[in-house]
């Protein structure tokens, strides 16, 4: 299944943790407007996998594609310049501060004298939550992070990556946290946001919810690839087989 | 497409359950209840000042000036400590900070310096001070109450052998005298500069970017580090703001009295937590406003003040402190709890 065009991949990833092989010779891509699901039980290498994509960490050897041409990714600023935006469980919001300051933490706009312009940013906050994603519930961009549920606070963590011109969103494990309810309208946002362009790795426990969303399933066990297989393919009596096997 | 809404509002909404919800929302501001608190005090306490001006003199003008020339020195000391507690970090060495700059400006100042150049070492030795808390605190990932515990013991012991015991003489003439602690349309200068550099505190916290990672460190550090904010950077900033704080009060106090003595300071920092917690910041960081530590600070002068005029007895004084403290976190607690 190797694409030269690949919106992004990675080759031959390896990473060792003292006496642990994390992850060994992984090769991963994904395609434009493609969801993909990463799979895998505990300790399989996932969470490294999404480390190393973010930047958050550096593979010990391997390398790294963007549209086919070789790029670095060494820090958390790299991957964001190329486009990715990882959403955690926890949706790395800051529960104290306001959605506005969360949606644009890190990238504050600022007026020539170095002040924030927080007018414009309330404004660019709400549009994109109630246009874009469709949000309601909602009343003020200075509410306070804490005071959304998951869903809303994955909504925000979306929202804040759709604004920020992401190609590629990370999701590790975003519905592991959250209502039946809420899980579907994340589901439903990645979906959307397919069609808009934006291409997911959808990292999950759960095979159901990656089952509905997901394009293709690459499978780890033990920092391998064991599986690279799309949804026409495969079922998810298959999927549970490969992972229960490994 | 999809929608994340709320359960669907009940259509009766009285007119009742308006002016709850306009409470709710004034009373989730972070620093409501403290100016709240503030606000009723001084008006039973102004109207015990009117109905019985002979016997309680808090009007008097002595009183206010009284008043006004106490309230900024540990009121600025807390605007630098505070914008560090919201970055999620304590300093206990700014008593000590004020008074080895306070020396330092004093002997410089005696030895012939010009004063500007005095008044500029001190200010950068203050900030060094701070810089070297901060420097230990991010690159051995220690607690910062470690840190600051033994910066706070070591500075004390560089004043004891800088002052050798004794105390130090600051003359630095009418002109300066006038600028930072005269009066100026009656106005006591030091409440002025409180004013301003409050008003720099505020701008600084909540309207550039550095004040916005100061909160976002705070309030949760590993999600401030996933957005790309250099967390390092911003709490030894911090820092140096706090002591920053620290040096200044001691810049004013010591031109107020004209002298330093070694045992000056002491115990201030302890004072400066107090007054940030009442006015709403949080021992963990993330949260309170510069109007709650202003606020803090007139409310714990004033409460101090009444009781002085009460002729109680010391002890009455840090009792009450220690209640108000103790209280007001209780009720900071809780109204965080209900805005979430």
């Amino acid at each position: 299944m190797s694409n030269e065009s690949a919106l992004f991949a990675v080759r031959g990833i390896s990473k060792r943790y003292g006496h642990v092989q994390a992850l060994a010779e992984v090769d991963f891509e994904i395609d434009r407007r493609e969801v993909v699901g990463l799979l895998g039980d505990n300790g399989a290498g996932k969470s490294t996998l999404v480390k190393i994509i973010s930047g958050i960490e550096s593979p010990d050897s391997g390398a790294f594609q963007k549209d086919g041409r070789p790029v670095t990714v060494r820090t958390r600023k790299d991957s964001e310049r190329l486009g990715i935006e990882t959403i955690y469980q926890d949706a790395a919001l800051v529960g104290s501060a306001s959605i506005m300051r969360n949606f644009f933490a890190g990238r504050e706009l600022t007026n020539s004298f170095g002040l924030l312009r927080l007018g414009r940013m309330n404004e660019i906050a709400m549009e994109v939550l109630e246009g874009t994603i469709r949000i309601a519930g909602i009343a003020s961009p200075d509410l306070l992070v804490e005071a959304l549920s998951g869903g809303q606070r994955q909504a925000v963590a979306i929202a804040r990556a759709v604004y920020f011109k992401t190609e590629m969103l990370v999701l590790d494990e975003p519905t592991s946290a959250l209502s039946v309810r809420e899980t579907e309208k994340v589901l439903a946002h990645v979906t959307q946001l397919k069609e808009e362009g934006i291409s997911s790795v959808f990292i999950s426990h759960n095979l159901y919810h990656a089952y509905n969303v997901c394009d293709r399933f690459v499978i780890l066990s033990r920092g391998r690839v064991v599986r690279n297989v799309r949804k026409g393919e495969t079922s998810i009596k298959e999927l549970t087989d490969v992972i229960v096997m490994h | 497409m999809t929608i994340l809404e709320d359960k669907p509002s009940k259509s009766a909404v009285g007119a009742r359950r308006v002016g709850v919800a306009a409470w709710r929302r004034l009373s989730r501001q972070p620093a409501a209840n403290v100016v709240i608190v503030f606000v009723m005090f001084q008006l039973v306490v102004i109207a015990a000042a009117l109905a019985f001006p002979e016997d309680f003199r808090y009007l008097s003008p002595t009183n206010i000036a009284l008043l006004f020339r106490a309230i900024p020195v540990l009121g600025i000391m807390a605007l630098g400590v505070g914008m560090l507690m919201i970055s999620g970090e304590f300093d206990l060495s700014v008593g000590s900070v004020f008074t080895l700059t306070s020396y330092t400006m004093a002997i410089l100042y005696s030895a012939g310096w010009p004063l500007s150049l005095a008044v500029a070492m001190t200010l950068g030795l203050g900030a060094l001070l701070g810089a070297i808390n901060g420097i230990i605190t991010v690159k051995t990932a220690i607690p910062s109450f470690i840190t600051t515990l033994g910066s706070m013991l070591v500075v004390r012991g560089i004043v004891r052998w800088v002052s050798e015991g004794q105390s130090a003489s600051f003359l630095p003439g009418r002109l300066f005298e006038q600028l930072l602690v005269g009066s100026i349309y009656g106005v006591q200068a030091q409440i002025l500069w409180f004013a301003g550099l409050a008003a720099v505190a505020g701008v600084l916290l909540h309207h550039t970017r550095l004040g916005n990672h100061i909160y976002l460190v705070g309030g949760n550090l590993n999600a401030a580090v996933a957005v790309g904010v250099n967390a390092n950077r911003v709490k030894v900033a911090a820092f140096v703001l706090s002591a920053l704080g620290a040096t200044i009060a001691g810049i004013l106090s010591t031109t107020r009295v004209s002298t330093v003595t070694a045992s000056q300071g002491v115990g201030f920092e302890l004072k400066a937590i107090a007054i940030c917690v009442i006015g709403g910041l949080f021992l963990t960081g993330g949260r309170g406003t510069v109007l709650g530590i202003v606020v803090g600070a007139f409310l714990m002068y004033t409460v101090e003040d009444v009781l002085l005029l009460l002729r109680a007895p010391g002890f009455y004084l840090e009792m009450f402190i220690g209640a108000i403290l103790v209280g007001a976190v209780i009720m900071n607690t809780w109204v965080a709890k209900r805005g979430a």
